[in-house]
């Protein structure tokens, strides 16, 4: 690999290596910028890496065309790679703006108009993207006719790791998303120059370009606030941390912390202050020590009100606890402890008996969020609870009419606590509060809390009105005990959570699954043999990395470094596997077919892990794991291309199964299969697509 | 290769560094923008050929409609006044022409039930502290982005759990529960007007009061008739913007407007309720047009509520409303001239309290359902004996 950067194609793979960590960074930023304009759901996050992924591949076939009717050249090579540059400032600033211009501002938006405006506003840069690698190999064979397709590749491949590794390590812990992108892309300006410099362009038009690109980039960094800047009140705070977008937003007195684009709440908050913290601890006749698992605003006023021993707050974002503090949204008293960790990591290592465990968590949209609302979590949360100590979290509730989605999340929450606590009271709302305990519990809070002398201002006021014994009465008749619980390993709650934004804007996704279901399937008739193995390698590479991170999640929670490790690890192992695919092999059938049986071997063992050894799968397990699948992966792109012959349209037709079948991957693991049918079945479903790619390439004469 | 000089290079780099800041002068000023851009209308529209093939068991003839050529009817409830053909459903969704004849489809047909306190609704100047028996049926002839009540408001009435409840059968329910009035609320009780009305006239005849909770979307006829049996209404004056009406609601302003002169014509006790979005409904110069407006059409004495808005639905990023903007929109209201103005929505606030127009005592105290005090005599002030307006007597009920 080394060697080839010493000859004269060295400003091309420069570039090719540029542009990798360009990409990279530009993804992360963007799902990151999407996340915090749109839902930020399991299924955004996977709309996103399809669009980019399908839109790569058509750039690839599209540059397949182009350079079959043109002469490909340095300088054109040159042009794209500073305006590729120069996109991802363009695009994050467009994500921004559109936003408010095409939807209402303040409006969440539903599925289809969110799949078309990331489809559309990522398919600049992400068709560029897939047309500039393709055509970097044709610069490179226009000087060298036989130059190898895997180099491209292989260096690619190198970018992408770079490009991963600094946003996940570097960028993320000191620079905006803007910043990120001028520092990012610095390194495809000065390639670029090189390039150009080098193919004898004048000096001026040289000039002229890069500093053109620079100049978008450099006001991408001087408008990034401005672009932020609420219609509503004031940005008074604003931080990237590493899990997310932090706001603070203030109008008049009121402050308002504002999570990756969502109002969480604000320092005026009585009456969900006064709802999460007496209602269950108006049930526990001296409460002294508690757990407050991420906040609500104004909490700690009312927990003062029982004079505890200790409070301890557990928080995953170290500067999220941090803007809290600062701007009044939550008090800090005496008893309170902070701990920066993930709340159910903390909760398997501590040995702390608690009198109440209070979760302020948001709906369980997301896999991270989801592994606090299920079986396992309910059994470890028991196991740190007092004799009579209690657990309370709320979930979206309504005002007068539970719809049906909520019904059955509602149910299968219940369903789940059910299981470990003898008693489980549902309180209604427009946020259903779940109090679970082994000893009985009572509905009259507000006169628990008269007999405790403790005064609120919402409770005691207005729950007479609210939650009546009919109200009470009527949601619990309501839940079904068939609907089932909600596992690790079965997230039933997910593909509720999915109906559920569905039935909120009237929609439904049948037309999307229909309409690609139709077009995979041309797709797949259309493929060769060889094209169909990397569609499926590239199904398997992402669905066994979406998998993993699942898992790891579920074991160890939401650690950020380790996650970025495991995500880095899966782009590293692709260039060690190309590298010797490209090097060594003889019969390559037989490699793919035997690489094939790797991959089906590696997710059987997988399935066996989850099922065998768990919770005990150390984190190197995970590491090594990812980079073995990874580095088989990577060694079947040049041994596919060995077989098809490396030309120009081989070439092309390879890259765009690949990433075609990385974009199926990500939709279909992600959204479909793990939701529904559970991770198990998720890597059964790999191993069924890995057994036909084998079957075919077997049977291939 | 060729070689730049370091004139040359020193000016191209000068130039680009210094390019960013001129066109910052093209970035949209920071400051409030007014309306923001965006869909501007967000009016429903009909569900062609979404009609169920027959009318239900309860389904029930519409109460006043146009038959067109063609099988067509004119719906004339509200001003959207859909024109369907055989098989469409009606912007509200609870309407359907089957077979030429236009039906109402959620007649009976309740999917909320519920006993509240009236001061929920929100009446604070009708009967405080009695029981309201309160009920819903599927459909909403508005589209608004912060329905409290979507999952019924926005769902067609086959698509929700319903009980079957007639006009006779809640009426009785209503007197069992020990509720002085009924109350159409939570959805749009003109979608199931046939179904209202028909409760209305029941419990004139059983002496329980009748209130109507809606955002007034009504045309003249049917609100004619509704005020024949109607006692007491809270209407939503969503906001004093038509643009506004259109963009947040799917409605228009003029219709609502009519509505309020309506009642207030044929001396119909009402309240208003103005719920303050902020960046949309949070301007103190439109406050004070619609204070113009009342007083100028309605006179100093029907109550205002601002309520505080707080994410919901569609409408869930932007924060709540600073209690402040409602502290001031009350203050401003009341330095206009309305002598009942509110702040609704947060933990017993002072604002919530009623004081007499003419000495300014404390008349009615609210802690949020409960009333610690409660000084008037009949419908007087007790202190300085001043009709105060509203529906203070509890009327005899009988069985």
């Amino acid at each position: 690999m080394f060697s080839i950067l010493r000859k004269n194609e060295n400003p091309v793979l420069l570039v090719v290596i540029a542009t990798g960590i360009s990409s990279v960074v530009t993804q992360l930023l963007t799902i990151r910028e999407f996340l915090a304009q749109f839902q930020g759901n399991e299924f955004v996050i996977a709309l996103i890496l399809f669009s980019w992924l399908i839109q790569g591949g058509l750039g690839t076939i599209l540059s397949r065309f182009f350079c079959e009717r043109t002469t490909p050249s340095t300088n054109l090579l040159g042009i794209l790679s500073l305006a590729l540059a120069a996109l991802p400032a363009l695009q994050i600033l467009l994500i921004r703006e559109l936003r408010d211009t095409l939807f209402i501002h303040g409006s969440s938006v539903g599925f289809y108009p969110t799949f078309a405006f990331i489809f559309l506003t990522t398919a600049p840069y992400a068709l560029l993207i897939g047309f500039v690698l393709p055509y970097s190999l044709f610069v490179l064979r226009a000087l060298k006719p036989e130059y190898p397709g895997s180099y491209i590749y292989i260096t690619d491949s190198l970018g992408d790791v770079t490009g991963g590794a600094l946003f996940s390590f570097f960028l993320v812990y000191l620079f905006s998303p803007l910043q990120s992108v001028f520092i990012s892309n610095i390194f495809l300006i000065s390639a670029t120059y090189y390039l150009l410099n080098d193919s004898g362009l004048r000096p001026v038009r040289i000039i002229t370009g890069a500093g053109l690109a620079l100049f978008v980039l450099l006001s991408g960094v001087l408008f990034e606030q401005k672009s932020l800047i609420p219609p509503e009140g004031k940005l008074v705070y604003y931080k990237e941390s590493k899990y997310g977008r932090i706001e603070v937003h203030q109008d008049r007195e009121q402050f308002t912390l504002v999570g990756d684009g969502v109002p969480l709440f604000s320092n005026q908050n009585t009456s969900k202050a006064e709802e999460t913290i007496h209602y269950p601890l108006s049930q526990l006749s001296d409460p002294k020590q508690i757990l407050v698992i991420s906040s609500e605003g104004n909490i700690m006023e009312e927990l003062e009100k029982y004079h505890p021993e200790s409070i301890d707050y557990v928080e995953l974002d170290p500067d999220l606890s941090d803007v809290l503090f600062r701007f009044g949204l939550i008090k800090k008293i005496r008893e309170l402890n902070v701990i920066n960790q993930d709340g159910r990591a903390y909760l398997e290592k501590s040995d702390k008996i608690y009198d109440a465990i209070i979760l302020n968590l948001p709906e369980p949209e997301t896999y991270q969020i989801n592994r606090l609302y299920t079986d396992s979590f309910y059994a470890i949360v028991k196991r740190h609870l007092s004799s009579a100590g209690i657990l309370s979290f709320s979930m979206e509730g309504y005002d007068n009419y539970l719809a049906e989605p909520q019904r059955q999340k509602i149910s299968s929450v219940y369903n789940t606590l059910s299981r470990h606590f003898k008693n489980v009271l549902l309180l209604p709302g427009q946020n259903i509060y779940f109090i679970a305990s082994q000893s009985s519990l009572k509905t009259d809070i507000p006169d628990s809390l008269n007999r405790k002398g403790i005064s609120t201002s919402y409770v005691s006021s207005y729950y007479y009105g609210n939650v009546t014994d009919d109200r009470i009465n009527q949601l619990k008749e309501l839940i079904d005990k068939s609907t089932p619980i909600n596992t690790d390993i079965y997230p039933q709650l997910m593909h509720i959570m999915f109906m559920q934004w569905f039935a909120k804007f009237s929609t439904s996704p049948f037309v999307f699954i229909i309409i690609l279901t139709a077009l995979s399937l041309i797709y797949l008739v259309c493929i060769t043999k060889e094209e169909f193995v990397l569609f499926s390698t590239g199904c398997m590479a992402m669905g066994t990395e979406i998998l993993v991170i699942f898992a790891f999640q579920i074991f160890y929670g939401y650690i950020y470094l380790k996650i970025g490790l495991i995500i880095t690890i899966f782009l590293a192992g692709l260039l060690p596997g190309a590298w010797i695919g490209s090097r060594y092999g003889g019969n390559k059938k037989i490699l793919l077919v035997i690489t094939d049986a790797i991959l089906i071997l590696l997710t059987g063992i997988l399935i066996m892990a989850f099922k065998q050894v768990g919770y005990s799968i150390s984190l190197y397990a995970f590491l090594l794991y990812g980079f073995i699948v990874s580095m088989t992966c990577g060694y079947q792109f040049p041994t596919a291309l060995k077989l098809t012959g490396d030309s120009n349209r081989a070439v092309t037709k390879l890259f765009s199964a690949d990433l075609i079948g990385a974009a199926a991957g990500t939709l279909l693991i992600s959204v479909v299969v793990i939701p529904y049918f559970g991770i198990i079945w998720a890597a059964t479903a790999l191993i069924g697509l890995k057994l036909i790619s084998l079957i075919i390439i077997a049977t291939k004469s | 290769m060729n070689i730049m000089n370091r004139r040359r290079f020193l000016y191209c780099t000068a130039l680009i560094l210094s390019a960013p800041g001129y066109s910052f002068a093209l970035w949209p000023s920071d400051e409030k923008k007014g309306i923001l851009p965006g869909p501007d209308d967000i009016r429903g529209k009909i569900f062609k050929g979404d009609a169920p093939d027959k009318p239900s068991k309860w389904s029930h003839e519409g109460f006043l409609y146009t038959k067109l050529s063609d099988r067509k009817v004119v719906c004339g409830i509200c001003p959207h006044r859909c024109v369907l053909s055989p098989g469409d459903r009606s912007v509200c969704r609870s309407k359907a022409n089957i077979n030429g004849i236009l039906y109402s489809l959620s007649y009976g047909n309740p999917c909320s039930v519920n006993i509240d306190p009236i001061e929920k609704k929100p009446l604070f100047h009708f009967k405080p502290q009695t029981k309201s028996f309160s009920l819903a049926a599927a459909g909403c002839n508005f589209r608004c982005l912060n329905c409290q009540n979507w999952e019924i408001s926005q769902a067609k009435p086959g698509e929700v759990r319903q009980s079957e409840l007639f006009p006779e059968d809640v009426v009785k329910a209503a007197l069992k529960s020990g509720s002085e009035s009924i109350s159409c609320t939570y959805s749009e009780p003109i979608s199931y007007f046939e179904y209202m009305i028909d409760i209305a006239r029941l419990a004139k005849e059983k002496g329980l009061s009748m209130l109507w909770i809606s955002n007034g979307y009504i045309n003249k006829e049917p609100l004619l008739e509704l005020c024949k049996y109607v006692d007491g209404a809270n209407v939503n004056l969503k906001s004093f913007s038509d643009k506004i009406y259109r963009k947040l609601n799917g409605g228009r302003l003029e219709p609502v407007l009519n509505t309020f002169k309506m009642l207030n014509d044929k001396g119909v006790h009402f309240e208003m309720t103005n719920l303050v979005v902020p960046g949309y409904v949070d301007d103190p110069e439109m406050v004070k047009r619609m204070c113009g407006w009342i007083l100028t059409n309605l006179g100093p004495d029907h109550p205002l509520h601002f309520l505080r808005f707080f994410p919901q639905y569609k409408l869930d990023r932007l924060p709540p409303t600073p209690v402040s903007t409602l502290e001031n929109f009350r203050s401003l209201a009341m330095k206009e001239g309305i002598r009942y103005a509110y702040v609704g929505n947060v933990p017993n606030h002072e604002g919530m309290n009623t004081y007499c127009h003419n000495c300014k005592k404390l008349l009615i105290e609210r802690k949020g359902y409960l009333v610690p005090a409660y000084n008037l005599s009949g419908s007087r002030c007790k202190f300085c004996n001043t009709v105060i307006p509203g529906v203070w007597e509890n009327r005899k009920i009988t069985t």
